[in-house]
């Protein structure tokens, strides 16, 4: 009777669960993981074929997110493991592991930076603002962090004028949800900037404008249910009236894509997320200075609280365009030139380019 | 295709399951043996021509092994057919690689891609022409049904070494019932579990620790003996579990052999089918214990060496047989004697014996084994335990409990004494609950992993 009732689970189960993944539509992204899905494979005559139709069953698995989430408690609950798929879970905050040093990526940073340097004026007065990654502000007694002081001291045989900021920032300037920093924090890294770089800062009036619905890209990764956090955009009439040019969306003439809020990264409504080549002219700075930004993800909700500074900002992603390409668009003469970016891209440097 | 993967759990069985049990019998072992080439050609579709190939001529040279006068000319021919094709297609560039070192030449390699599951199957079609030779049972009566015991899908690619004479019966008549069914399944689900929860798991350990302590230096390759285990008990599990669904059974191929008191006990216990394979067609055709001293020395050398090299075209696996070997050999002349009156030592002595031999097993040349052992000896001058050793202990520590207790038949003496209680009913509900979870548990890490091979594909 036992044996009855297994095998008569286990034949529904496997086939409900076959049936369910046959008819059910297959969705073309994972909102969760923010990844393309896996299209059904055409057939060939190797190994490869079976690893891509693997790939896709494991893709369009019926309630596939349920499933990752029954894996994600299980460790975290029953096995008392302290990270799922390197996601740390502390008070309300999502972590991700950022461990060990990798030293072939800080090279590759040092010399991507290097190369770029290098094609600099001696005009230009050069900065570097390597911004922390939350994990720094992370006091736990297991957690694995980063050598940091390596990283830092590494970074420092660039020689360029430092920019420090590891001790006014702390965890609270962060998201719990994802990597990024939160914007209306951030007025006091701009006061930092403004003593290290000789511009006059000023208390500026920004409105605050909020969004309540943000899920960072770490909520997604640890498959864990939770609330939403707030997401914060500051505005005023400066900021409406400058001129804003993408090299990738024409069409967009303003420093924030309202419309981002509502797709997979709301994080991405700063200066419309991935962008490679980006000018901000602002007729009303406080100067005629002009900046130039090599950039990471971090500098898109920070540059607009530097807009009041500078008459031109360009912001250069060398993760998406070469310096032969952006060379095309930029003359270097006498602007501040700003390296920042955060040490999750100094530790993971593949993509930079020179 | 392997079988811990979502194609093979939720789309190849019950497609085969559907096609299988609607057929006539006469059928069966046509449908059988048109999924089991499927799922070699889904794995390895150019190999699946070495793989007919073998089917058809060892066929044909054990019948004529059977009525021929010259029948130990087809032996041998039969044998160098085989061996060739393991040495050619697994060895060839080992060979080379050491003619090149001792001869300081620079022959190239020829990265032949190894068939899968070749090791497995030769090592059947050997069995079966030997047997076939020896009058131990007749050849099979046409060619479906020997090729449909060669290429059977669930032992096809990673054991157990089948025996013609084991599954001879089912072959050609076999029953099913619920019985048979829902136990293959249970075994199956076990085997997956075993896999999946644990192996893989274990797995990502050895993988995330980088700096080296003398702890960590120990942990690792309990965590790979651990690892190994789980993985190839796993699949043998599951491979007997599907060959109950289908209506054979296959003899057990482990038998909880980190339980073991000595090595030679190990060996009673660990890929039994296996060591069996090498005891009949190797250890007694030369002589076995039977012969004189240096004789049997020399035998016992011979069969672990090969055992050895049969897991890989590397000198750490020669290592890992012979080091089995030498301590076979000093337990069978003094020690094992001595241990026999031991009531923990011997334990804790097969303990540090096999983890050492999984450490070979593992490390990827011979300078990396002297290495190793010195870190875990601490003769190199490393720290006793640091941040990241301190982090995955911790991070795995569950794992490693539950893992050791499944490693031992703790669990399975509990429900077998449970079950001879008033408490047997529910029991049995708890048994159907515990192999759903256990399904659902396997899914969901499967769906959260990337492709997994199992580490048996190696060999």
């Amino acid at each position: 009777m036992k044996n009855k009732i297994i095998t008569i689970i286990f034949i529904l189960y496997i086939f409900i669960f076959s049936i369910l993944g046959i008819i059910m539509k297959d969705k073309l992204i994972s909102e969760s993981e923010r990844r393309k899905l896996k299209t059904f494979p055409e057939f060939s005559f190797t190994s490869e074929y079976v690893n891509s139709l693997d790939k896709y069953f494991l893709d369009h698995f019926p309630f596939r997110d349920n499933f990752r989430s029954i894996k994600a408690n299980f460790n975290y609950k029953i096995l008392n493991k302290l990270d799922n798929n390197g996601i740390y879970l502390k008070d309300n905050y999502i972590f991700k592991t950022n461990y060990p040093d990798n030293q072939k990526y800080i090279n590759n940073f040092i010399d991507k930076t290097n190369i770029i340097k290098n094609k600099l004026n001696e005009n230009n007065n050069v900065y570097i603002m390597i911004i922390p990654d939350k994990n720094y502000y992370l006091k736990d007694k297991y957690f694995l962090q980063l050598d940091y002081d390596n990283l830092y001291k590494q970074v420092g045989t660039l020689n360029i004028k430092n920019i420090d900021i590891k001790d006014i920032m702390n965890l609270n300037d962060y998201y719990e949800t994802d990597t990024h920093w939160k914007q209306e924090n951030l007025l006091k890294v701009v006061k930092r900037m403004s003593e290290v770089m000789n511009f006059n800062y000023e208390n500026i009036d920004y409105k605050i404008n909020e969004y309540d619905n943000f899920y960072g890209v770490y909520y997604g990764e640890s498959a864990i249910n939770r609330d939403s956090e707030k997401i914060h955009y500051l505005t005023n009439e400066e900021l409406n009236n400058v001129s804003v040019y993408y090299l990738e969306n024409n069409d967009l003439n303003k420093i924030y894509n309202i419309e981002k809020l509502n797709s997979l990264d709301a994080y991405e409504v700063y200066l419309d997320g991935a962008s490679s080549y980006i000018e901000i002219s602002n007729d009303n700075a406080n100067s005629d200075k002009e900046l130039v930004i090599f950039r990471d993800s971090f500098a898109s909700s920070i540059t607009p609280l530097l807009i009041h500074y500078y008459k031109k900002i360009t912001i250069i992603d060398n993760r998406y365009i070469n310096s032969d390409n952006f060379l095309k668009y930029i003359e270097f003469n006498n602007q501040d030139v700003l390296f920042m970016y955060s040490t999750l891209i100094v530790n993971n440097s593949v993509t930079l380019k020179g | 295709m392997i079988f811990s993967s979502i194609t093979f759990i939720y789309y190849f069985l019950p497609i085969l399951l559907i096609i299988y049990f609607i057929m006539p019998s006469k059928y069966k072992n046509l449908v059988l043996l048109f999924f089991s080439l499927l799922f070699y050609f889904l794995g390895e579709p150019k190999y699946i021509i070495i793989l007919i190939l073998s089917c058809i001529i060892n066929y044909y040279l054990s019948k004529l092994i059977e009525k021929s006068k010259h029948k130990k000319i087809y032996l041998i021919i039969a044998l160098i057919y085989n061996i060739g094709q393991l040495l050619i297609f697994k060895y060839t560039d080992f060979f080379i690689s050491n003619i090149n070192s001792i001869f300081k030449l620079n022959i190239s390699y020829l990265y032949l891609v190894m068939p899968i599951g070749i090791s497995f199957f030769t090592f059947q079609a050997i069995s079966y022409m030997v047997d076939v030779y020896n009058k131990k049972h007749k050849s099979a009566n046409n060619l479906i049904t020997f090729m449909t015991y060669l290429c059977l899908f669930p032992q096809l690619i990673a054991g157990p070494i089948v025996r013609y004479s084991t599954v001879e019966k089912e072959l050609k008549q076999r029953t099913h019932s619920y019985d048979k069914i829902g136990e293959g399944i249970k075994r199956f689900i076990i085997g997956l579990s075993k896999k999946v929860l644990l192996a893989n798991v274990l797995g990502e350990f050895s993988k995330s620790i980088i700096s080296e302590t003398v702890l960590s230096s120990w942990l690792k390759p309990i965590s790979f003996t651990l690892q190994i285990y789980f993985d190839f008990s796993g699949y043998s599990d599951m491979a007997i579990g599907l060959g109950l669904i289908f209506g054979f059974k296959f003899l057990e191929n482990f038998n909880y052999p980190l339980i073991a008191n000595s090595i030679t006990d190990f060996w009673r216990r660990w890929h039994i089918s296996l060591s069996s394979w090498f005891r009949d067609y190797v250890y007694i055709p030369l002589g076995g214990n039977r012969v004189s001293k240096i004789k049997w020395i020399r035998n016992i050398f011979i069969v672990w060496f090969l055992t050895g090299f049969w897991h890989g075209d590397s000198w750490n696996f020669i290592i890992w047989g012979l080091y089995f070997g030498i301590l076979l050999v000093i337990e069978k002349l003094f020690l094992g004697k001595y241990l026999e009156k031991t009531k923990v030592l011997k334990y804790i002595y097969t303990s540090i014996i096999v983890i050492i031999s999984f450490m070979i097993f593992n490390s990827t040349s011979v300078s990396e084994i002297f290495i190793n052992l010195k870190n875990m000896f601490m003769l190199n001058n490393l720290k006793f335990i640091n941040r990241e050793t301190i982090y995955y202990l911790r991070n795995y520590l569950f794992i490693f409990i539950i893992s050791i207790i499944s490693a031992t038949p703790l669990l399975k003496n509990i429900v077998n004494k449970l079950s001879k209680t008033k408490l047997s009913k529910a029991l049995n509900v708890l048994e159907v609950i515990v192999l759903i979870s256990l399904l659902t548990l396997s899914t969901a890490f499967l769906i959260d992993e990337s492709f997994n091979p199992f580490l048996y594909f190696r060999f």
